[in-house]
């Protein structure tokens, strides 16, 4: 078939739509469309509209060979000097809509993690809990040693009560059920703490608490990170100290605790009157020792999480440079993919069987993590100007994700928005940022160098809330797209 | 008409030579006043900084999170920091004035590696009581070359536990690998001037009573009982067991301010305040195989890679490292390959004063860096 272009008419291309999306999928008979070169984004946004005859407009964008179409069609064949000739295969995608900026909640030191419970998150899934909007809770670890739980006008709703012996550093927490949360740091120690709320209650003078309820010990080096899987009962903790922890949250499974490695036994708090000093607040919660620690990082480990589909299986990221797969119930590392950089976080993408590896480099690497997968990296992610120390995967979306980056800002990808790499980055399939979320607390300033002051510890990314960062500004931020 | 270019040899593009570092990844605050010393442990988890405010403070190298800080007595300022090596204990020395201390820095969640610590130190108490104490603390014929003390309670309970006092001002500090034995140079300590001390019997000898030059640095001999000592113009490096002089090298400079000893034990990096950075190999000649002037002024301090890694840094008053590769050949014919792989900036100089310190981390391709503006720097 021919392609005039008779003189006076618009110029013409012939597109081929195609889409990941099972939900939103082509009837069966569509073939190409010729449709003008000027159209962009929005006209071919209604155009699919049109096709699937949705019954309300779902806002779509377009990927052309691994490009978002961000101009009209025109304009992109001449930039990228491809024929009109040719049939565009043309992607459409869920748009992600702009992050906009919507509140920060103010701490008093920096802050390293967040977590969300609402009626999508996993902690409310376990629990069969309905969340109903405008109750969920946001869940925060500080520096300082704190726990805190926020409503989402930004309201302080409790801080946890201060461990036996000190604060130190928490680096990670989550939500296990509506009513218990984790928590690990510096301490070396992973903490089950309660949470009560009783708004319901006929005492308006009761307030909400979290006070500990499990200590387990074993680690020798402080707490990077650490995952939850509440159907199992399970911890994963990553530590300095080269290995993964395998915990059980139930105090009647789990095994003695180490003592030796009980705070009250170090050498330095001999003195009778420190020990008088930092024993009064609560006598010890229970203690336990770990279910498992898994070797075979030869360095920190950074992050450790459930399989998506089976919290039989565990990843892990290290400094070591390696991704290691482990079979939980044998405690055995049943496989090891070796990245060129060291490993900083890490994030298993449910639904696509990839992994995404924050470096210290500042890039992410994208990983099949299938013994079968032939390469090592399927896919890198470039943009951050410092290392790459959290990664959250967009709710329901299997291919957008959120970084969070010792630049000072987070970035928001989609793993499909891809092209080739050049030879001065070793080949392999590049993808650049959606959309770059600063922190506010700048008023519109440039990052210090080294991101002094303003860097992200930890993202959260909810269907209800929004993106969530934690950062050296002392401050959770909440970004959402409307 | 041939291209004189042509007859030098090829050196590989940094881009082949990565990684190495290349961009401030975080920074350090919290000293006042300038930095002067710094070293990342041995496991590679933390970062000790000493300083002119007289603190030695102790941060987590991921994070820039300060852990823990001491201030010494006194106004003086601390003038070096370094770990014992080994991960089984965690033992830092640090000097401020006349005095070294031996700390064990209490960190959360480690009591057994504390236990370990403590034990390290506080053998030679024993030592010292069992043998009268004669060799360095009792009334012996000649003045004691150094007192081992108990800190007192106010610095044991912050983790210092012993304080050793010579005759001068310490301002180099250098382990020993099997961490038994640590040298200190005091540059106006004359017959003093170079002390080696034997942890386990909390003794400390003088075995260079007639130095001719002043002191500058002193360095043991990574694998072999050798062990090296930089006056203002000369290296010398002496056998330690039969105590003899082996070689006197001849770096070309007016003034060394550093040295270091490559892990393999033939090469040697000189750094001087008149701007120059020489590379010698031992094997080759007592004059430098090669000598680079990058810098606009002094170069403070050189050092490097000792995990492995083909690289070395130095730091310069000028407020920049220079970041290279340094590739040494088993081949005692072949030459060690050397190319200029970064210039790092990012610190401010004051008064004159930019970078005065250079650590590596002990595995990877990262680098930390002590400023005169009160900050350090990890490089990665
Ligand atoms: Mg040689």
């Amino acid at each position: 078939m021919s392609n005039p272009t008779p003189a006076g008419d618009q110029a013409k291309v012939r597109i081929q739509l195609t889409t990941r999306h099972a939900d939103l999928g082509l009837p069966q008979d569509t073939g190409p469309l010729l449709v003008s070169t000027s159209l962009r984004r929005i006209q071919l946004s209604s155009l699919v509209n049109n096709i699937l005859s949705t019954p309300r407009p779902v806002p779509f964008e377009f990927l052309i060979s691994g490009q978002f179409l961000r101009t009209s069609i025109d304009d992109f064949l001449t930039r990228n000097g491809i024929s009109a000739e040719t049939t565009l295969t043309v992607e459409y995608v869920r748009a992600l809509i702009p992050p906009t900026y919507v509140a920060s909640f103010e701490h008093d030191d920096w802050v390293s993690s967040v977590d969300v419970l609402s009626a999508s998150s996993p902690a409310a899934g376990w629990a069969g809990a309905d969340i109903a909007a405008g109750q969920e809770k946001i869940l925060s670890g500080s520096f300082d040693g704190y726990l805190r739980i926020w409503d989402t006008s930004g309201q302080l709703v409790a801080t946890s009560s201060p461990t036996s012996h000190g604060q130190h550093p928490i680096q990670s927490t989550k939500f296990l059920s509506p009513t218990k949360l984790v928590s690990a740091g510096d301490d070396c120690c992973v903490r089950i703490w309660n949470h009560s709320n009783p708004t319901n209650t006929d005492n308006p003078s009761a307030t909400a608490s979290i006070t500990p309820s499990l200590e387990l010990y074993g680690h020798h080096g402080a707490i990077n990170a650490i995952s939850v899987h509440a159907p199992t009962s399970r911890i994963l903790s990553a530590s300095s100290d080269h290995t993964l922890g395998l915990w059980s949250t139930q105090k009647s499974s789990a095994p003695a605790a180490p003592s030796d490695l009980f705070p009250e036994n170090s050498p330095s708090l001999t003195s009778s009157n420190k020990r008088r000093k930092i024993s009064q607040p609560t006598p010890p919660p229970p203690r336990r020792g770990p279910l498992s620690l898994l070797t075979g990082h030869a360095q920190q480990v950074s992050s450790a999480v459930f399989a998506p589909n089976d919290a039989s299986v565990a990843y892990s990221a290290s400094w070591d440079h390696s991704l290691k797969t482990w079979d939980l119930p044998t405690v055995t590392c049943v496989d090891t993919r070796t990245t060129a950089h060291p490993l900083y976080s890490l994030l298993a993408l449910s639904g696509i069987t990839l992994l995404a590896a924050g470096t210290s480099a500042r890039h992410i690497t994208l990983i099949d993590p299938r013994t079968s997968a032939r390469s090592i990296a399927a896919l890198t992610l470039r943009g951050h100007s410092n290392a790459v120390v959290a990664l959250a995967q967009e709710p329901g979306s299997w291919y957008g994700l959120v970084s969070g980056s010792y630049d000072g800002s987070c970035r928001v990808w989609d793993v499909r928005s891809v092209r080739p790499g050049g030879a001065d980055i070793g080949g392999g399939q590049v993808g650049e940022s959606v959309y770059r979320i600063g922190r506010e607390s700048l008023g519109g300033k440039r990052e210090p160098s080294g991101g002094e002051g303003v860097r992200v510890f930890g993202v959260c990314w909810d269907k209800q809330l929004g993106i969530l960062s934690a950062g050296e500004d002392k401050r959770v931020q909440v970004n959402k797209g409307s | 008409n041939i291209d004189p270019e042509s007859l030098l040899p090829k050196l590989p593009s940094p881009d082949e030579l990565r990684p190495f570092p290349t961009a401030c990844s975080v920074v350090f605050r919290g000293h006042e006043g300038r930095v002067r010393s710094l070293a990342i442990d041995p496991s590679g988890e933390y970062l000790a900084t000493g300083g002119d405010d007289g603190t030695v403070r102790l941060w987590q190298l991921r994070t820039g999170r300060q852990n823990w800080s001491v201030k010494f007595s006194g106004d003086e300022a601390v003038n070096v920091v370094r770990w014992r090596p080994g991960t089984e204990a965690f033992i830092l020395a640090a000097a401020s004035g006349e005095n070294i201390f031996l700390v064990s820095p209490p960190i959360a969640g480690k009591p057994d590696v504390e236990r370990s610590s403590r034990d390290v130190l506080d053998a030679g108490w024993g030592y010292a009581a069992t043998n009268g104490a004669s060799a360095t603390n009792g009334p012996a014929k000649k003045e004691a070359a150094a007192k081992w003390t108990r800190p007192g309670p106010q610095l044991e309970e912050k983790g210092v536990l012993v304080k050793i006092t010579v005759r001068s001002t310490v301002k180099v500090i250098n382990w020993h690998r099997r961490g038994e034995y640590f040298s200190t140079v005091s540059p106006q300590g004359q017959s003093s001037a170079i002390a080696i001390h034997t942890l386990s019997k909390h003794l400390t000898q003088l075995p260079f009573r007639r130095l001719k030059g002043l002191a500058q640095s002193a360095q043991f001999h990574p694998s072999k009982p050798i062990f090296f000592v930089a006056t203002q113009r000369t290296i010398r490096s002496y056998d330690l067991a039969r105590r003899e002089l082996l070689k006197i090298l001849q770096p070309g400079a007016k003034w060394i301010s550093s040295f270091d000893i490559h892990p393999g034990g033939d090469n040697l990096i000189v750094g001087s305040y008149d701007r120059r950075l020489l590379w010698h190999d031992l094997d080759l000649s007592t004059r430098p195989y090669k000598t680079l002037r990058y810098h606009k002024k002094a170069i403070r301090a050189v050092r490097f890679h000792q995990g492995g890694l083909p690289l070395f840094a130095d730091a310069s008053d000028d407020g920049s490292l220079q970041i290279f590769h340094g590739k040494v050949v088993g081949d005692l014919m072949e030459n060690a390959t050397i190319v200029p792989l970064k210039v790092l900036r990012g610190h401010q100089v004051r008064k004159e004063l930019g970078v005065l310190d250079v650590d590596w981390h002990p595995k990877q391709p990262w680098c930390v860096s002590a400023g005169a503006d009160g900050t350090c720097r990890l490089w990665q």
